[in-house]
């Protein structure tokens, strides 16, 4: 099956509850600080992520050019998505997407319902 | 902002000793936004026992990132020092567990008859040779990496790893100083006194053990912090490899020696292991013997853990 953005797994986001796909998909709404982040997070996906995993992750994205920093002067420093976050994030939307498609494929034509 | 912070964004400190965890460097970069949302995320309560566990889990995760550990971040000359260091930090717990081990076996060629130790001698001979031999691989690796400790020396290195060094010379100079009256006093003792029949001395040799593993681990400390910040070429990260490899198949070998000794011990004579008259009949599970072997094999399987850790790397770092 053809790509149609970066390949998932290149860009270290492996599965949809990782919290990279989290972080991304908070952040392409606008930027967010830590705390904000989190809420967002457990709001969308009812996934919490301690302190702890969500630096370890910001530190990853920001590591690979995933998210950015923006200028804060208060200690809450807002992240962003960058460009290519954004087309990574598309990456993993898509193969979820596919995989979501696959399985509503499969399930209708063994005759179950979804 | 969240509503419990001061005027200045500082939230309460309940949590900030937690940051201690990670590496410094990510402390300089992150640490601050890290306290914030721990207060944020805290609320002013203090912070439970599986919340500081999971920062100190993920603080040492990120150590073990910034040490080329874990992760496929970092460049593959990382990788492969990580490696070697996890080697070297696996064979420092590996002396403490050899060390049980010699003390376990002390005067057992003596004590059982030439008969029931064939096995039990061979194993034995085969530790202290290997021993020898890691021994050897330690401190070629330590003179091999020498001049570019100089060179980091000579390039404004040494605040780095000042106060690593200063706290393991203090430990040496602690152990030393209670090594030479324990020694002294040792000489006026007979064995029984010595092997526990003296509570005084039993107390005085388990406070000089203490203080030899801590100045062992502080030394291994001292050693990591500068190879972390040295700049190595590539034929030396290459050659302290190999090295560490070396060391890691020398540790598989005394792990099974050793294993081998305490079988044959066992089953040919467990008093001696329990220190009880000869013919006795008794468990092998001895807890010195049992503490050694579980170290001697944890730090093995850390060693292999950095050897697979190497090898996913090599072919990255002389291709490119």
């Amino acid at each position: 099956m053809p790509r149609t953005g970066p390949r998932t797994g290149e860009a270290g986001l492996r599965r949809p509850n990782d919290p990279p796909v989290l972080i991304l998909t908070s952040l392409a709404s606008g930027p967010k600080h830590g705390h904000a982040l989190s809420k967002d997070i457990e709001d969308f996906a009812g996934v919490i992520l301690g302190p702890g995993a969500l630096y370890g992750a910001i530190t990853r994205l920001e590591e690979r050019g995933l998210i950015e920093p923006l200028e804060s002067s208060d200690r809450r420093r807002p992240y962003r998505i960058t460009t290519a976050g954004a087309a990574a994030l598309a990456g993993a939307v898509a193969d979820m997407r596919r995989l979501a498609e696959e399985g509503a494929t499969r399930l209708t034509l063994s005759g179950g319902a979804i | 902002m969240g509503p419990r912070a001061d005027a200045g964004g500082r939230a309460p400190h309940r949590s900030a000793g937690l940051l201690r965890w990670y590496p410094a460097t990510w402390r300089e970069r992150y640490g601050d936004e890290l306290d914030a949302l721990m207060a944020d995320s805290l609320g002013g309560r203090p912070p439970s026992p599986r919340f500081r566990l999971s920062i100190a889990w993920a603080g040492l995760r990120e150590r073990a990132h910034g040490s080329g550990l874990v992760g496929d971040g970092s460049p593959p000359a990382e990788r492969v020092r990580g490696g070697s260091l996890l080697v070297l930090c696996a064979w420092t717990a590996f002396v403490v567990g050899g060390v049980g081990f010699s003390k376990t076996s002390e005067h057992f060629v003596g004590t059982v008859p030439a008969s029931g130790r064939p096995l039990s001698t061979g194993s034995f001979d085969a530790v202290q040779v290997l021993a020898s031999v890691g021994a050897v691989l330690v401190v070629l690796g330590a003179v091999l990496v020498l001049p570019a400790f100089v060179r980091f020396l000579g390039a404004g290195g040494w605040p780095a790893i000042r106060r690593r060094v200063l706290w393991a010379g203090a430990a040496t100079v602690v152990t030393v100083a209670a090594v030479i009256p324990l020694g002294v006093i040792a000489h006026r003792l007979n064995s029984a006194q010595r092997n526990g029949a003296d509570w005084h001395y039993s107390v005085g040799f388990a406070v000089v053990a203490l203080a030899s593993v801590a100045t062992l681990a502080l030394w291994t400390a001292a050693a990591v912090a500068a190879v972390q910040r040295m700049e190595l070429r590539t034929g030396l990260v290459v050659a302290e490899s190999a090295l560490a490899t070396a060391l890691a198949a020398v540790m598989v070998l005394i792990t099974g020696s050793t294993a081998l000794w305490w079988g044959s011990m066992a089953f040919s004579a467990p008093w001696f292991l329990q220190g009880t008259s000869t013919g006795t009949p008794g468990s092998p599970f001895e807890l010195n013997i049992v503490v050694a072997m579980a170290l001697m094999l944890g730090a093995t399987l850390a060693a292999g853990f950095g050897v697979v850790r190497m090898s996913r790397s090599w072919s990255r770092l002389l291709s490119g």
